[in-house]
């Protein structure tokens, strides 16, 4: 049997570089788009009215 | 014609929803991954049970070779993680990222063909390690053929993700929607590596990918997933903001950052380089930042308003998981230190601190999604809140005995492993009493999966046995 020891670890190192590389991307992403920023609260509240809808469904149920 | 655009791009804001006097969202998937989902965990349960009764009787089911230690095991492992924990998880991400989005699933059609595929892998995963059909790996037993329909299937449930989020409504992204993103890209790498390239190389290096794999399952599958969960139902069933979403960033991109270099903290004092072990050593010290972060911050969100654990059954999966999910991030630093390590290592310490991962925390996040989305998507009262509260306790119970027995019989196991003058055997024999507890403690979680799991059912087919919706009926 062949030993693939060295490229199955050269291709975890790739795979290790990939996801850091887009790590470091998204993360200056995040930052460009004001996760860091006064309005990063805005996502909490707004999250507390997102199944608003289940409740107007209630309230469309045949009598 | 502007609405019947924005409808046809799966873009309709819950208000015109309501105009247009239909769902914005089917939830077809989202049922479909957690009726299959509480029905493996109700008969994996029964698997766990039948291990723990073969600890204290060993003779127990005879030489049947399906019933063997060696054929449950596997079963019960991938049943739990796959079956039940990230098929529920999969189920909940259906549910709560298009509400998040503010649109609808991106393709229902490709969420039930994904529901389908899952099935069959389960199905199939039950077969092949009752048969024996097994690689050989931890948490990577399944052959060849069932570990490319799980990337199939992955890839059918992160494009579907992907788009649900990529035309969403707003621009920033609640933090739940990160880790769901998180959880989609890691799991990708971590089956991969531990299920291909593991297959790949030899010795000690195999020796090693494989226990990156079976710690970033737990680390970069079942963790990211199971926060995004608390994330979501935390404040959604106490009616409270989160305490910050700056500091859930934080908590994000430092597990981002932090969790995949750890996994070699299985085999501190084995043959690997000591580079390698104290890299996996500090790494794991630092996961105390992220895990604090997030603790923390539910804590917060819970300032003034603990009083709502009295009766709110959600609530009390949520925080008890939070605590849970504390402990074992906090174990998990101290035992990865050589000097601790020498004496829990192997021990039934790990299996102790794993189930109070995978179940005290991630498990008890699920099941709090379980209590509040199912009467939402069937439209219907739960069954009963009394029951939902005696499958809390059941767990809990159940969970702690479980806990602290298989520490305290870890830790005893590991001082008697030390001493060269005991010999292996006697360690075995002393260890009964604790099985015997681990055995009458799994009959306690049994019957919180069994109160669980009927009581979804009978919220799912309507039936009527909280006093509300008895009263509710009658005045009608």
């Amino acid at each position: 049997m062949r030993d693939y020891s060295y490229p199955s670890v050269y291709f975890a190192y790739f795979y290790f570089v990939l996801l850091l590389v887009g790590a470091i991307f998204f993360f200056l992403r995040s930052v460009r788009h004001g996760y860091w920023g006064k309005d990063s609260e805005e996502a909490k509240y707004r999250m507390l009215k997102d199944d608003d809808e289940d409740s107007y469904e209630d309230l469309r149920r045949p009598l | 014609m502007q609405n019947e655009i924005a409808k046809s791009a799966g873009e309709i804001p819950v208000s015109e929803a309501v105009r247009y006097n239909e769902s914005l969202h089917q939830d077809t998937t989202a049922k479909l991954f957690l009726v299959s989902s509480i029905t493996y965990f109700f008969i994996v349960g029964i698997v766990a049970l039948m291990i723990a009764a073969k600890f204290v009787w060993p003779e127990l089911l005879g030489t049947v070779q399906y019933l063997t230690y060696g054929r449950l095991r596997p079963l019960h492992v991938n049943g739990m993680l796959f079956g039940w924990l990230l098929a529920a998880d999969m189920g909940l991400m259906y549910y709560v990222v298009p509400r998040l989005c503010g649109v609808k699933l991106w393709s229902e059609k490709l969420g039930i063909a994904t529901a389908a595929l899952w099935n069959f892998i389960i199905l199939g995963a039950v077969v092949s390690t009752i048969m024996g059909w097994n690689q050989g790996w931890e948490y990577a037993e399944l052959p060849m053929f069932l570990d490319v329909l799980v990337v199939v299937a992955w890839i059918m449930f992160g494009a579907n993700i992907f788009m649900t989020v990529a035309i969403r409504k707003y621009t920033q992204m609640y933090v739940t929607i990160w880790y769901c993103l998180g959880t989609i890209l890691w799991t990708a790498f971590v089956y991969l590596t531990g299920n291909f390239a593991a297959l790949f190389a030899t010795g000690v290096n195999q020796a090693n990918l494989n226990w990156m794999y079976v710690h970033n399952a737990v680390g970069l599958i079942f963790t990211p997933v199971g926060l995004a969960i608390a994330y979501y139902f935390i404040p959604k069933t106490s009616n409270s903001p989160l305490h910050s979403h700056k500091l859930s960033m934080i908590g994000f991109w430092s597990l981002a950052f932090v969790y995949v270099w750890t996994g070699a903290h299985h085999m501190l004092h084995g043959p690997i380089s000591q580079w390698l072990q104290t890299i996996a050593i500090v790494f794991s010290v630092m996961l105390l930042v992220p895990v604090w972060a997030v603790v923390y911050n539910f804590f917060a969100t819970m300032r003034g308003q603990w009083d709502q654990m009295r009766d709110n059954v959600p609530l009390k999966f949520l925080m008890t998981g939070v605590i849970f999910y504390l402990l074992t991030c906090f174990q998990g630093p101290m035992h990865s230190l050589r000097s601790v390590n020498a004496i829990v290592s192997k021990t039934d310490w790990i299996p102790g601190h794993a189930h109070m991962a995978v179940l005290g925390a991630f498990s008890f996040f699920a099941i709090a999604g379980c209590y509040y989305v199912v009467p939402k998507i069937f439209r219907r009262n739960l069954f009963s809140d009394s029951l939902a509260n005696w499958s809390f306790w059941l767990f809990l119970i159940g969970g702690v005995g479980f806990f602290v027995t298989l520490w305290l019989g870890g830790f005893w196991q590991g001082w008697q492993w030390n001493n060269p003058a005991i010999p292996f055997i006697d360690t075995v024999v002393a260890l009964k009493p604790v099985w015997i507890v681990r055995f009458f403690s799994g009959i306690f979680m049994f019957g919180g999966i069994v109160a669980f799991a009927y009581n979804i059912l009978a919220t799912m087919l309507g039936s009527s046995g909280n006093e509300s919706s008895k009263m509710a009926a009658a005045t009608a």
